[in-house]
Order: structure tokens, then C-alpha cells, then sequence
């Protein structure tokens, strides 16, 4: 692949198989958890979307997809006065009486999380409970109840497996630790 | 602006989620970069709110005393931020210790200079030097 200095991806931290297995087991218990419910995965892109996808299909209930979008403080902070987060795609799906699990990459922070949370409650779901592929909880500013967690990982930056470096790399399969 | 360069309050930018009375003077970069954080996100803030005695005398003299950088009124939790490695704060650190220890019921978090470098990767933020 053209693209980021070779030298900035790293090894491999979790390969492909590794992931499958993980993804099939947090498949199987929310498949457990959820069976009496009326279950809508919703995922952030673009970072969680090769996840939710593999998620989707690993859960065998029948359930629902939705995607929502928001901005990054990265992109944003110098658009205007007053930059604060917002949605740039919203949900097609209402949220209301259903079981909602947000289904993120990563949770740092647990800024964009907290952001998400606050605003999907409003609408009223059932149930608001939140799956992460990776859990970085080093710099926690809010803390999250979160029901299921793939990895906790150490105090680096990824690639690969829907993680980009530039909008790029999201389709590795594997995810590799990203030197910037 | 450096860590050396406080930012006062004429030259500070408004802020949407700041919940103080008067405007914020930071005293660092660093506390500048944390606010815009929290402001973009949405998490109104308050910029050293209150002071805790630490240790003081038998006639009420105040010892010690510690001053948050922020609080976080709808986590109920306070912030305190520093450019300094994790190594060289040992003062800050046995401060939050103290803190921790004789107001139980207060939350804080410490954000050290490798904490600012990781955020300022993830958010593009000029870096800490």
C-alpha cells in the first residue's frame, strides 16, 4: 500500500485470528445477554465500522444496524469560535422501547463516549450499554460503565482493523501499533 | 506560548461550557489546552474553584493547601493537570495523595506531560515541551 512511511507501522499487536476469536466470544455473550430484547447496534464511524461488522455477524440474534457520525476535535477546533462536538450524520432508526449498544473502536478518554451516551439517552431507549473493541483507560476523564470490552491495550496508537493513519489503513486485517 | 507564558484573562477565548463567575487566568499552556478540550466536548468546567487545607496549625493557620486546576460539575470530579514528567512530581503527587486521603468523597484525576503528549497526538495539540 502507497501511503504512510513504511517505518511508522509497527508489529503487529493483535492479528486477524486473534481478533476473529475475541469478536466471536463478545458475539456469543451478547447474543446470551440480549435474546429477550429487541437489540439496535449502533456504531460511530468510521473507526468501529470493520468491527461492528464482524460483531453484526458474530451475534446470532436478529437485530438491527445503525450508524451515526460526529466531529472530530482534530478536524474541528479551528472552524469556528466556538467549536464543540456535533453530529454530522445522525441516526436513520428511533431509539425509543429498543436496546441500544453503542459499539465504539476505542475508548480513551471517554469523552466522545460520555457526548454519545448523553445524547442517545435522551431518546429514550430501553437499554444503553456500550461495547468497545479496545479499551486505552490510561487518561479516563469519564468514567463508563462499559458492558463489554474486546482488548484493553497499552498506551500506544493503531492501525489497521477500521483504526486509520490518515484515512488510511482501515482495511489491514490485523492491528498494528502505529509510531507517531 | 509556553509553560512559562501565563495566559490572562483578556487574552483568554470565550468559553461555552465554563461555569465560573469571572474569567478563567491560566497559569499554563497546558491548562489552556485542557479547557478547549473540555469546552469541545461539552463538559462545563469550573477553573480552580476551591481550595482544600491540606495541613494547618493548633491555631487554624493553613500549612499546606491544594487548588485544583478543575472541576467538572457534572462528574462530580476535579482535574489537575501539569507538564511535568510523572518522575518529577513527586510535591503534585503527594499533594492529590493527601487530598485523597483526608477528603475521601472528593474524586480527582492527575494528568501528567505524557498523559498532554498522548492528547496532544490524538487532538493535534502542539505538543508539551
Amino acid at each position: 500500500m502507497s501511503d504512510a512511511p513504511a517505518n511508522l507501522i509497527g508489529p503487529i499487536h493483535l492479528a486477524a485470528a486473534t481478533i476473529h476469536r475475541r469478536v466471536v466470544e463478545m458475539g456469543a455473550d451478547i447474543a446470551r445477554d440480549y435474546r429477550d430484547g429487541d437489540l439496535l447496534l449502533v456504531s460511530v464511524l468510521k473507526g468501529a465500522i470493520v468491527f461492528v461488522a464482524d460483531l453484526a455477524r458474530a451475534i446470532d440474534l436478529p437485530l438491527e444496524l445503525d450508524f451515526m457520525a460526529i466531529t472530530s476535535y482534530q478536524q474541528d477546533s479551528g472552524s469556528s469560535d466556538h467549536p464543540a462536538i456535533r453530529l454530522l450524520k445522525d441516526l436513520e432508526r428511533p431509539l425509543r422501547g429498543r436496546d441500544v449498544l453503542v459499539v465504539e473502536d476505542i475508548i480513551d478518554t471517554g469523552l466522545t463516549l460520555h457526548y454519545i451516551l448523553r445524547t442517545l439517552a435522551l431518546r429514550e431507549p430501553r437499554s444503553l450499554e456500550v461495547c468497545t473493541l479496545l479499551d486505552r483507560p490510561y487518561r479516563r476523564l469519564v468514567d463508563i460503565d462499559v458492558r463489554y470490552v474486546g482488548f484493553t491495550v497499552p498506551d500506544d496508537f493503531f492501525v489497521g482493523y477500521g483504526f486509520d493513519y490518515r484515512q488510511l489503513h482501515r482495511n489491514r486485517p490485523d492491528l498494528s501499533l502505529l509510531h507517531i | 506560548m509556553t509553560e512559562d507564558t501565563p495566559t490572562f484573562a483578556e487574552d483568554t477565548p470565550a468559553f461555552a461550557y465554563y461555569r465560573g463567575a469571572r474569567p478563567p487566568r491560566f497559569a499554563t499552556q497546558t491548562e489552556l489546552d485542557a479547557a478547549k478540550i473540555l469546552d469541545y466536548y461539552r463538559v462545563p468546567w469550573e477553573y480552580e474553584p476551591r481550595t482544600f487545607i491540606l495541613a494547618s496549625d493548633i491555631a487554624g493557620n493553613i500549612l499546606e493547601a491544594f487548588t485544583p486546576d478543575f472541576y467538572l460539575p457534572d462528574l462530580d470530579l476535579y482535574l489537575e493537570v501539569t507538564q511535568m514528567k510523572q518522575s518529577l512530581v513527586t510535591t503534585k503527587n503527594r499533594k492529590v495523595r493527601r487530598l485523597r486521603e483526608q477528603y475521601p468523597d472528593i474524586r480527582i484525576k492527575l494528568l501528567y506531560k505524557n498523559d498532554f503528549i498522548q492528547l496532544a497526538k490524538k487532538y493535534d495539540l502542539a505538543p508539551p515541551r
